[in-house]
């Protein structure tokens, strides 16, 4: 019994330490610096996903941790070993490209089983752990099939198993859901999740769609122009950037600007002059004082809408509704305040006919939002 | 308007590289001197008339395939040097035009047709020549007849022009035909045979190749010896023995030409006392006498030739050229 | 009144018919056309040298092949040629693989220029190798003379080395687009999953590489057993069919045997043909997605690393110093003889006419070429005829066709009226535009098949005619393979000889002809000058077309197209 309890507490132990490490890593092309000092740990059996418009470098950033390209400076620690050095094909890492890049003249149990092969496994192992692959990834009956014969899923598919083959330290994706249909990357990205999970196998995820990466991920990275902007999970990202650009970044959202008038320091209720009046919120966050300039950061789907103005409650305000798109589930709005437009998402839309019709709304700021300090 | 601009500037480039140079008086012709004396001749042809001449640089043996191919719609309008077999079989054939010219009046009767069909612009021979510098290396001189040419010490180091391309080589191998007579003749054919490199396609490359030492020896045409000995190429050069053969450098106007009278008048041109000059200073033997810059006043020992039968023998003998030099091959 | 208005109307009418019929029907037409145009200027002059190596005095006769098969000589000869084609194709796809490997997975700094050393050859004849051989290593060559070394130049061995040198840079060229065509995720993935490099290179990019690699084989064999002028200034008593062929037309005027041994040249290149067609049946992978782009270097394992950087290293180097040896000859008088340095070379101006006059053929051929190799590609991919197989496999034979062959085919169609051609530039363009059309074609097609047939559907159905839908869809999308095939004619056309050689006459001399005369005739000071006069005036070329066409949003394409 105690012995168990002692390899428990070894493995916590060593579950504590990150799987991955980047330290201030720089890379130059030429003179031009593409990235400009990257730091970075990823935990174990964690997805962690780089996100941000392209040319930020995240794509660079994989490539340089699947060994790919030089770094310039800075350390790669992969499971506490200092793999700067080493080349690809002795880096524990397995890639798997936006493209798939499987082999054309190849099967598809020839392109799973390559690694396998390349490491001299014996065949009969070969033949199994790729029997047990392509069911993992449910493609058990299309060994023989030569790639060219595949969907776009289906060699998604097999990319995703011929990475996983060797049971790498870190698998790296690099857009892989980006040639699939809408359809299709909502189901492949839920698969890959739960694949994910069970094999409890450190990822490192690239895209620039910041709702798959809110959706697949354990903790985003965000990037722009060769730095790391903001690091969380999906929810801080979303409820709590850490500025303008990564608030516009992750969704749609309406800024307000306004002074902190006043903050209760009991109950944190908050007080914040805007160009329509006072607002009162309840502050979340810490770097908030009194006198600041600040940015609303206000999501469309935080806003409620409800016709007829001059109810004069608190956070209320009325402006004219300039369109109102409906879709189902949801009507896209907008709405004119002052010289301003406000987005307005409304979330089950019941009363469409009636904000058809409708000209003055009345929009409510919830309390819940989340604040910018403006940089002087 | 990119794309416009680009169109223009093709189309300009297009109708530039269309547009010919169809300007002055001028005719094209075959002609298998040399091609810097080919440019000479050229140029006197335009100091004195002003007629531009077109050419392109063949041998002899080549203008005679090309005229043998075309007949009878050739693509020039004359031929400016060319050999006695081409000059005989165009008269025989009637591929030239007669034309009796009063620019040659006073000339040999041997350097022109009686019916005009062609004009002997210029006699050349062929020589013998040696590297001075690997001659002197080896401790070799220079052989004394052509006989000397066959010792074995020699093996590998002789060029002389293919008579299948070449006029002169032609000429050479009538002139040994003629020398030694047919059997015997063969027979020095063969055996100097053994001891030649290789056969060159033109009648004047042996002379550039000894004289830049790729070989010791070369039997080669003399018309260019001596402005290679002026460029300061180390060669001696030599008429064994035994002398020399000669064919004549023919002139002649095609049938069909649409620009009959500025052939005449070039026809007319060659027979003046200053193209022979012309011709004698680079080293032929011409028409009107003139001292030759290679031979000086005193003409070779030359090998009795009948150019009519050699001419008549030739493809006879390109077979067994053929035939004997071509077996030793695995 | 009436009866005027119905006239207009019924004039009106047929009118609009006869533009419906053209509109739905011109892809026919122009098919037809296009296939008159091959039929008239490739295949025709083909049939007439097989026509002529039949045709004896008297009618049908074998006699000429019994004379060629019985003839020890021609067997050797055939040998000899065969032999040089095969180790010539070998070795150059050998060096071209190194060449091209260095310069798309090398390091950076190394890329341009070697790429640059590798594609200059492209626009100098061929056999400037055999100018400056013979300066560096003849009997009397700088080289023999310097170390007193006694070897024999002279003969398969300097044949072979001149040809390959020669041929080095179009093997490079189609290899280098080969494997830049080649997704470098691919070998990345192979490199991820533990492969070495070597084991790439053998799992991964050769295979993917094969359709590329055998295709410059073909290429590079056919043109190497075809092209003489090494052969004809080195292979001193070492028989080639491609200048005994010449000798036996220019020399003696031989059509019949120099048509047999034309057929004899063109038989072993349309089996290679063949095999190459069958080989690639089914072999053409397709990858998904990704934009070409350039490999970033690799650490190179020593193992490849040190071959790699030998070959490439020596056979750079050679080319560099055959270069320099020409450059160095053309400003002196006689080198290795006098020692006076003269630039009378250049002033030489019946070569500047010569090279004046190449350019104009090539211009000429280029641009009709490519024209020409657009609508094949359109028509053979669009085209829903009987047939169409067909023309695809006359247009892509030129591939398979040596230089000589067609050469001596335009002698025979086009010298006598009614369709005489010969005497004139017409006939030197159109040779090259039917030699070198393959590339074109080829580039077109494989432009067309990324195209989706919806884009030009779409075009129509939004009442654009067939002739708008292509020029304002298919032209544009298919510019780069035109310019591919226009730089390929017109660098081709611009140094080869082995055609036009036979075409040539006075007045319409051409630069290759010019240099390979000089250099036969051992005026070596001339033959190098013309031969850098000629390669500054297509470098500058080359340059004022890029320019242009990178003023056109698609020319940026072109670089990666040059090749095939």
């Amino acid at each position: 019994m105690t012995t168990k309890g002692v390899t428990e507490e070894m493995d916590s132990k060593e579950n504590e330490k990150p799987m991955l490490i980047l330290k201030d890593i720089h890379k130059f092309y030429g003179s031009n610096e593409v990235l400009k000092g990257v730091s970075l740990e990823v935990r174990r059996g964690e997805l962690v996903t780089f996100v941000g418009p392209s040319g930020c470098g995240k794509t660079t950033l994989l490539r340089l941790i699947g060994g790919f390209t030089d770094i310039s400076s800075g350390d790669i620690i992969l499971d506490g070993q200092r793999i700067n050095d080493l080349p690809p094909n002795l880096r524990d890492t397995r890639i798997c490209f936006q493209n798939y890049a499987l082999f054309p003249h190849m099967t598809v149990a020839e392109n799973v089983g390559y690694g396998l092969k390349i490491n001299k496994w014996p065949k009969d192992k070969i033949a199994a752990r790729v029997r047990e692959l392509l069911e993992m990834v449910e493609l058990e009956a299309f060994g023989d099939r030569m790639i060219d014969k595949l969907s776009g899923g289906q060699q998604q598919r097999v990319a995703f198993a011929r990475a996983l083959s060797l049971e790498p330290k870190v698998l790296l994706l690099d857009e892989p859901l980006s040639n699939l249909d809408a359809n299709l990357r909502l189901v492949m990205r839920e698969e890959i999740r739960k694949l994910q999970e069970r094999l409890h196998i450190t990822t490192v995820f690239v895209t620039h769609d910041q709702f798959e990466a809110m959706a697949i991920s354990d903790r985003l990275v965000v990037m722009k122009d060769g730095l790391i902007e903001q690091v969380g999970t999906p929810i801080e990202i979303y409820e709590r950037p850490a500025n303008e650009f990564i608030a516009a970044f992750v969704g749609y959202v309406n800024f307000m600007d306004g002074r902190v008038e006043s903050i209760d320091p009991a109950t944190k209720n908050t007080v914040i002059r805007t160009e329509f009046g006072k607002l009162e919120i309840a502050l979340e966050q810490d770097d908030i004082q009194t006198g600041d300039d600040v940015l609303m950061v206000i999501r469309p789907e935080s806003v409620s809408l409800s016709i007829d103005c001059g109810s004069n409650r608190q956070n209320v305000l009325c402006g004219t509704l300039k369109t109102y798109m409906y879709a189902g589930s949801i009507a896209k709005c907008t709405v004119g305040i002052g010289a301003k437009k406000m987005i307005v998402d409304q979330y089950n839309p019941r009363d469409a006919q009636q904000f058809q019709n409708a000209d003055r709304v009345e929009v409510e700021i919830p309390r819940s939002v989340h604040l910018l300090k403006k940089k002087i | 308007m990119k794309e416009k601009f680009i169109a223009v500037i093709v189309a300009v480039i297009f109708s530039v590289a269309l547009a010919g140079s169809a300007v002055a008086e001028e005719i094209n012709a075959y002609m298998g001197t040399s091609p810097d004396n080919n440019a000479k001749i050229v140029k006197f042809i335009k100091d004195k008339t002003g007629i531009t001449v077109n050419q392109t640089f063949q041998s002899f043996g080549e203008i005679e395939a090309r005229a043998k191919a075309e007949a009878p719609n050739f693509n020039a309008d004359m031929i400016i040097g060319c050999g006695s077999p081409l000059a005989f079989m165009a008269k025989k054939n009637g591929w030239s035009t007669p034309y009796v010219s009063p620019g040659w009046k006073g000339v040999a009767e041997v350097f022109m047709d009686s019916k005009g069909d062609w004009y002997n612009i210029a006699n050349f021979s062929f020589v013998l020549v040696g590297n001075k510098d690997r001659l002197a290396k080896a401790g070799y001189k220079m052989p004394e007849s052509w006989k000397d040419l066959l010792d074995p010490k020699w093996k590998g180091e002789i060029v002389m022009p293919s008579p299948l391309s070449s006029g002169t080589a032609n000429m050479m191998r009538f002139s040994f035909l003629a020398l030694y007579g047919d059997a015997e003749g063969w027979k020095f054919i063969e055996a100097l045979d053994k001891n030649i490199h290789h056969y060159t396609r033109s009648g004047n490359a042996p002379t550039d190749l000894v004289g830049r030492g790729e070989f010791m020896l070369g039997i080669t045409s003399d018309e260019n010896v001596k402005k290679r000995l002026n460029d300061g190429y180390p060669l001696f050069w030599s008429i064994p023995a035994e002398g020399t053969g000669y064919d004549g450098t023919y002139a002649l106007i095609f049938k069909g030409t649409k620009k009959l009278a500025t052939c005449k008048k070039i026809i007319d041109v060659l027979g003046t006392p200053e193209f022979s000059t012309l011709m004698a200073e680079i080293g032929y033997v011409t028409p009107r006498p003139a001292p030759n810059a290679l031979y000086g006043k005193t003409l070779p020992k030359y090998i009795k030739l009948d150019l009519g039968k050699a001419a008549e023998d030739k493809p006879k003998n390109n077979d067994i050229w053929k035939q004997k030099l071509r077996t030793d091959f695995k | 009144m009436a009866a005027a208005e119905l006239s207009v109307k019924l004039q009106s009418s047929s009118g609009s018919k006869v533009k419906d019929f053209l509109n739905a029907n011109l892809i026919n037409i122009l098919a037809a056309f296009l296939f008159l145009l091959l039929a008239f200027f490739l295949l025709y002059p083909i049939i007439m040298v097989l026509i002529k190596s039949f045709q004896g005095p008297s009618g049908f006769t074998l006699q000429y092949y019994q004379a060629f098969f019985s003839k020890n000589y021609y067997y050797q000869s055939l040998y000899n040629t065969l032999l040089l084609g095969v180790i010539n194709t070998v070795v150059c796809l050998v060096i071209g693989f190194c060449l091209a490997y260095m310069t798309t997975r090398g390091p950076w700094i190394l890329r341009k220029p070697l790429k640059i050393i590798s594609l200059v050859p492209l626009i100098a004849p061929p056999y400037l190798f055999a100018l400056s051989l013979i300066i560096l290593f003849g009997r009397n060559g700088l080289v023999t003379r310097m170390f007193d070394l006694h070897w024999e130049l002279y003969g398969f061995s300097g044949v072979v080395i001149s040809q390959t040198l020669a041929f080095i840079p179009l093997a490079y060229m189609m290899i280098e687009s080969t494997l830049m065509s080649l997704n470098p995720n691919l070998e990345e993935s192979a490199y991820d999953m533990g492969a070495s490099e070597a084991t790439i290179l053998r799992t991964i990019t050769i295979p993917l590489l094969a359709p590329g690699l055998l295709k410059a084989a073909l290429l590079i064999f056919v043109m190497t057993i075809a092209e003489f002028g090494n052969a004809a200034i080195l292979g001193g008593r070492t028989p080639f069919l491609a200048p005994d062929t010449y000798t036996m037309i220019t020399g003696e005027s031989d059509f019949n045997m120099g048509s047999v041994l034309s057929v004899v040249l063109i038989a072993p290149c349309i089996l290679i043909f063949f095999i190459h067609n069958y080989l690639l049946e089914g072999k053409k992978f397709t990858t998904i997605g990704g934009k070409p782009v350039a490999s970033e270097p690799r650490k190179i394992t020593p193992l490849i690393k040190v071959p790699f950087v030998i070959i490439t290293t020596v056979a750079a180097g050679a080319i560099f110093v055959c270069f320099a040896v020409v450059f160095v000859a053309s400003f002196y008088k006689i080198l290795g003889v006098t020692h006076d340095i003269v630039l009378s070379n250049y002033l030489d101006f019946t070569s500047n006419q010569a090279i004046y006059n190449s350019i104009r053929v090539s211009f000429v051929a280029a641009i009709i070429g490519a024209v020409i190799g657009v609508l094949l590609a359109y028509v053979i991919v669009r085209g829903k005829f009987f047939g169409r197989t067909f023309i695809e496999m006359v247009s892509l034979s030129g591939f398979a066709l040596p230089g000589t062959v067609l050469g001596i085919g335009y002698l025979l169609a086009f010298s006598a009226p009614p369709l005489k051609l010969t005497g004139g530039i017409m006939i030197l363009a159109l040779n090259c535009v039917f030699r070198f059309l393959a590339v074109g074609v080829e580039a077109g097609i494989s432009k067309l098949h990324q195209i989706h047939i919806e884009i030009e559907e779409a075009s129509a159905d939004l009442g654009a005619s067939f002739l708008t839908t292509f020029h304002k869809i298919v032209l544009p999308i298919m510019f780069p393979a035109f310019i591919a095939g226009f730089i390929y004619t017109f660098m081709t056309a611009i140094v080869s000889l082995s055609a036009v050689v036979f075409l040539v006459s006075p007045g319409f001399d051409l630069a290759a002809v010019k240099i390979f005369d000089a250099a036969v005739y051992g005026e070596i000071g001339i033959a190098s000058a013309t031969t850098m006069k000629l390669v500054l005036i297509v470098m500058i070329c080359m340059m004022i077309l890029n320019y242009i066409s990178s003023k056109t949003r698609l020319g940026s394409s072109m670089k990666k197209t040059v090749a095939v």
